[in-house]
C-alpha cells in the first residue's frame, strides 16, 4: 500500500507507540468523548489486552493493513456524536487479535484482500482506501459488496467485503474480552444488556426499554 | 488399540442415543456409548458468550475440519456448508438447541393416504416419494407422553382425550394428559403476535419447550435469560439429555461412555451380521467394540456415512442398502421471514427463550384446505428473533434491513440502534416433501480431519410444490405482520436453494424392505442386530414442526421394542 499517505502512517505509528488509541485516518471522533460510560459500567476487571494497549495493532496486521482495515470498519459502522462506531469501540483491535489467533486461517485472505483493495482504489480514485473521502470509500464498499469491483481474484470482492463486515460486527458487539466493544459501547448503542442472569415477569411484560444496571459481560 | 465387549453399543449419545442408553441399561443390558465430542457440565456453560457459541459454533461441528458439502444438483461441484447446526458433544443437539418440543399431528403419520383421500392422487407431485409412516398415532402417543414427562416439557395442551382446551393448539392430536409443566412466561413478542393472530381468526398458543417453567425432578426453573439456542444452559433448566438421561444411565452401573472417539466403521461378519464398531481414539488409535447389538444414533450425516463406509463384499453398496435408498429422501425445513419494528414501544426479543416463541398451527400440515392451491402440506408460523439467538451479533447476521437500506453505514447503524430492542421476526418453518434424488453420498473430493470422505448433499428445495407453498406462507407472514400494529413491516428475501434447518431422511423407515432402509423400530431390514434411530429415519418431515420430540418418542418406542422383544428373542421384529 505504497500510496497510503505518509501523514496517516506517521499519525498511526506515533499513536501506537504512545498507546493512546488509534487515530488512523483523521481527527479523534467526537463520539469517543461523548459515549456515555458511567463508572459503574466498567468491567469489574479490565479485559486482557495482550498487545498495543488498545491501539489496535501489533498482534498480526502490519501498519498499512491496519490503517486500511480500520478505515473499512469505520465506514461499515461509522461513529457519530453519541453513537460510537468501529474506531471508538476498538474493532481494529478485535480483528487484529482474531487474525493472530482464532482466525489465523484468514491471514492470507486479509493480506490478499487488502492488496486487491489497494490496487482497485488506486486505479479508480488514485489513492489507497484510507486516503479516499468518505463518499469515495462508500462507493468502493458498495462495489465490493455487489461484486462490481474489478481486479479481484481470491478472495473475491464480495467475500472480502462480507468477511470484513462480519468481523466488524463481531468487534462491535462481542464481549469486550475479545478486544472490541469497548466499555460495552456496542451493546449500549443498540440497547442490549448483555448476559443477564434473569429477566423477571415485569421485565418480560413491560413494553419499555430494559435499563436495569449493570450490563453483564464475561468478566463482570 | 483396545477391544472391549458389551451387549449393546450406541454410536452418538445425543437426543436419541442418551434415551436408548438409559432405557436399555435400566432394562439390564450392558451398554457402551461412543461420543465424538466431550462430555460437558452445566458449569462449562457459565460464560454465555455470543461470539463463542453463536458465531464461532462452539458446541457445533467445525465446518472446516468436519465438513459437510452441498451442491444444488449433480452437475455442480460441492462446497462445504458454512454451518450445520447439530451437536458435537454428549447430549448432542439437545445441549444447544432452542428446545422446541413438538408432537407431530395425528395425520402427519399418514401424509400420503390423507392427501389422496382429500385431494386425489394427482395432488402429490409425481417426483415426490411421499409415503405413510409405518407407525401411527395410537402406537406413538404413549411414547410422546413418556418423553414429555420423563424429559420435562413445558406447554399448553390443546386436546386431552379429545377434549379441546382453550389456549392450546386446537390442531394437536388427542393426548392422554396435559404437559407436565405449564408454558413459560410470555414476553412482548408473544403478546403482539397473539393479539394479531386472534384478530385474524387464527389460533396462537405458546410453543412447547424442553425448558422448565417450574422446578422439576431436581432441576430449577428457567430464568428467562434468553441464552437458549446456540448455548448450553448453565442453570440446567433446559431439558437436554445431558442433564436428564445421561445421569440416569450412569446410575445403572451398566453404562459407560467413551468420549472424543470417532466411529469409522460398523463391523460385520461373513454371515452379514453386525459384530460391533471400530473407532479412532483421541490419540488416533484404532479401537474396537464387540457388541451383540449396534445402534446408530448420530445425526443423519454420520448415520448415512457410516453405513456407506462400512460396505463389504456381502454389502457392496453399503450396509442395510438392499433397497438402494440409503442416503435418499433428504429433507430440510424451508424458511420465510417477515420483520416488524416499532417506533413507540419496545419488544425485547432477547428476553426468554429466543426463537419460535408463540406459534400458530392454522397453516401447518393439512390443517387447512389446500383445494385450489398448487401445493400440499404447510408450515409452522411463529414469532421469533431473527437468528437462532437474540443477541446483537445474530441480529447483524440475520436481520435483513428494510428495502433500500444497505446492511452497513450510518443509516444501518441508526437502524440497529433504534430497532434492535424494538423488532420481532414472524417466521414460517415450512415442510419439504421427500424427493429421492435429493440425497447424501460420499464426497469424492473433500475429506474430514479423520481422513474420512465428507458427507455430500445434493439438494435444492426450489421445486414447484415447495416454491408455491413458500410464496403462500410469505403472504400469510405479511398479513400477520401488518396486523401486529408495527410501524415498519418488511419481508426478508428467500434463500438460494441450500438446506435450511432440521435435516432429515437418508435411512427412511417404511413398511417393507423395498421402499425403506429400516422398520418402525429403526431396525435395518437387512441386518437385524443393526438399528438406526434419529431424524434420518423420517420418511417425510411430518410437518413444519421441529423434529426433536418425535426423534425422542421414536427412541423410547425403539428402546421398548429392543428391551422387551428383541433381547428376549433376537431377530427381525417385523
Amino acid at each position: 500500500m505504497g500510496n497510503t499517505l505518509d501523514k496517516h502512517r506517521r499519525a498511526f505509528l506515533i499513536q501506537t507507540a504512545a498507546g493512546v488509541g488509534a487515530v488512523a485516518a483523521g481527527a479523534v471522533p467526537e463520539a469517543q468523548a461523548q459515549t456515555p460510560q458511567p463508572a459503574s459500567m466498567a468491567p469489574a476487571s479490565a479485559p486482557v489486552q495482550p498487545v498495543g494497549k488498545g491501539a489496535g495493532v501489533g498482534a498480526f496486521l502490519n501498519i498499512d493493513n491496519a490503517i486500511a482495515v480500520e478505515a473499512m470498519a469505520e465506514r461499515i459502522m461509522p461513529g457519530a456524536a453519541g453513537k460510537p462506531g468501529a474506531r471508538d469501540l476498538g474493532v481494529l483491535n478485535y480483528i487484529d487479535l482474531a487474525l493472530a489467533g482464532p482466525y489465523a486461517r484468514l491471514q492470507e485472505f486479509y493480506r490478499l484482500g487488502l492488496a486487491q483493495l489497494d490496487a482497485y482504489c488506486n486505479s479508480e480514485f488514485k489513492g489507497g482506501f484510507a486516503d479516499l473521502t468518505a463518499e469515495e470509500q462508500d462507493k468502493v464498499l458498495l462495489a465490493l459488496q455487489q461484486g462490481k469491483a474489478s481486479g479481484f481474484e481470491w478472495p473475491t470482492a464480495k467475500d472480502f467485503f462480507e468477511t470484513v463486515r462480519t468481523h466488524t460486527m463481531e468487534g462491535m458487539f462481542a464481549d469486550p474480552i475479545y478486544g472490541g466493544n469497548k466499555n460495552y459501547g456496542g451493546w449500549r448503542l443498540v440497547g442490549f444488556p448483555g448476559a443477564q442472569a434473569m429477566f423477571n415477569k415485569d421485565d418480560m411484560e413491560t413494553n419499555g426499554p430494559f435499563v436495569r444496571e449493570p450490563i453483564v459481560g464475561l468478566q463482570s | 488399540m483396545t477391544t472391549r465387549k458389551t451387549d449393546i453399543v450406541i454410536v452418538g449419545v445425543g437426543a436419541a442415543g442418551a434415551i436408548l442408553a438409559a432405557e436399555l441399561a435400566k432394562a439390564g443390558a450392558n451398554v457402551i456409548g461412543i461420543e465424538r465430542g466431550p462430555r460437558l457440565t452445566n458449569e462449562d456453560f457459565a460464560g454465555r458468550d455470543e461470539l463463542r457459541y453463536f458465531e464461532r459454533l462452539d458446541l457445533r461441528p467445525d465446518p472446516i475440519t468436519q465438513p459437510i458439502t452441498w451442491r444444488p444438483n449433480d452437475k455442480a461441484r460441492a462446497v462445504p456448508m458454512k454451518q450445520v447446526d447439530y451437536g458435537n458433544q454428549a447430549g448432542g443437539g439437545t445441549v444447544h438447541y432452542g428446545a422446541l418440543s413438538w408432537r407431530m399431528h395425528e395425520t402427519d403419520f399418514k401424509p400420503r393416504s390423507t392427501t389422496i383421500a382429500r385431494y386425489g392422487e394427482k395432488a402429490i407431485p409425481e417426483d415426490s416419494a411421499l409415503i405413510d409412516w409405518p407407525v401411527d398415532w395410537a402406537e406413538i402417543e404413549p411414547f410422546y407422553d413418556q418423553a414429555e414427562y420423563d424429559l420435562g416439557i413445558s406447554g399448553q395442551a390443546g386436546n386431552v382425550k379429545g377434549q379441546k382446551l382453550a389456549g392450546g393448539n386446537p390442531f394437536e392430536g388427542s393426548r392422554s394428559r396435559k404437559y407436565p409443566l405449564p408454558p413459560l412466561q410470555k414476553g412482548q413478542a408473544d403478546e403482539l403476535f397473539e393479539t394479531a393472530a386472534q384478530k385474524l381468526g387464527y389460533h396462537p398458543f405458546p410453543s412447547p419447550r424442553a425448558i422448565l417453567s417450574h422446578d422439576y425432578k431436581g432441576r430449577i426453573a428457567c430464568s428467562n435469560c434468553g441464552f437458549c439456542q446456540a448455548f448450553g444452559c448453565p442453570f440446567g433448566s433446559k431439558s437436554s439429555t445431558l442433564v436428564n438421561k445421561l445421569p440416569e444411565a450412569d446410575a445403572t452401573g451398566r453404562f459407560s461412555l467413551i468420549t472424543n472417539a470417532m466411529v469409522y466403521r460398523v463391523d460385520t461378519d461373513n454371515s452379514g451380521k453386525a459384530t460391533g464398531v471400530s473407532y479412532y481414539g483421541p490419540d488416533g488409535s484404532e479401537n474396537t467394540i464387540e457388541a451383540d447389538v449396534v445402534i446408530l444414533t448420530t445425526y443423519i450425516y454420520d448415520n448415512v456415512r457410516l453405513l456407506m463406509l462400512s460396505k463389504t463384499e456381502r454389502h457392496p453398496d453399503g450396509l442395510a442398502n438392499s433397497s438402494g435408498l440409503l442416503g435418499r429422501g433428504y429433507m430440510a425445513h424451508i424458511g420465510a421471514r417477515t420483520f416488524v419494528a416499532y417506533d413507540k414501544r419496545y419488544v425485547n426479543v432477547f428476553m426468554g427463550p429466543s426463537n419460535q416463541k408463540h406459534s400458530l398451527d392454522d397453516f401447518n400440515a393439512d390443517n387447512f384446505d389446500h383445494s385450489g392451491l398448487d401445493f400440499i402440506r404447510g408450515a409452522q408460523i411463529s414469532v421469533s428473533c431473527a437468528a437462532l439467538d437474540a443477541g446483537p451479533i445474530g441480529a447483524t447476521q440475520a436481520i435483513t434491513p428494510p428495502p433500500g437500506m444497505h446492511n452497513w453505514g450510518a443509516a444501518y447503524r441508526d437502524f440497529l440502534s433504534q430497532y434492535f430492542a424494538r423488532y420481532a421476526a414472524v417466521i414460517a418453518q415450512t415442510e419439504n416433501l421427500p424427493y429421492l434424488d435429493q440425497r447424501i453420498d460420499l464426497d469424492p473430493n473433500v475429506k474430514d480431519k479423520y481422513g474420512l470422505p465428507a458427507p455430500r448433499v445434493t439438494y435444492d428445495w426450489r421445486r414447484p410444490n415447495e416454491i408455491a407453498r413458500i410464496h403462500f406462507m410469505q403472504k400469510k407472514l405479511q398479513e400477520i405482520g401488518a396486523a401486529m400494529g408495527a410501524d415498519k413491516v418488511w419481508e426478508s428475501p428467500l434463500g438460494q436453494g441450500s438446506p435450511g434447518g432440521h435435516h432429515q431422511g437418508g435411512t427412511r423407515m417404511g413398511s417393507n424392505p423395498k421402499d425403506s432402509v429400516v422398520n418402525k423400530y429403526g431396525q435395518t431390514w437387512d441386518i437385524p442386530n443393526l438399528f438406526v434411530i434419529g431424524s434420518s429415519t423420517f420418511p417425510s418431515m411430518g410437518s413444519g414442526f421441529n423434529p426433536t420430540l418425535t426423534i425422542q418418542a421414536l427412541a423410547y418406542l425403539s428402546a421398548d421394542a429392543i428391551a422387551n422383544k428383541y433381547l428376549k428373542n433376537p431377530g427381525r421384529l417385523i
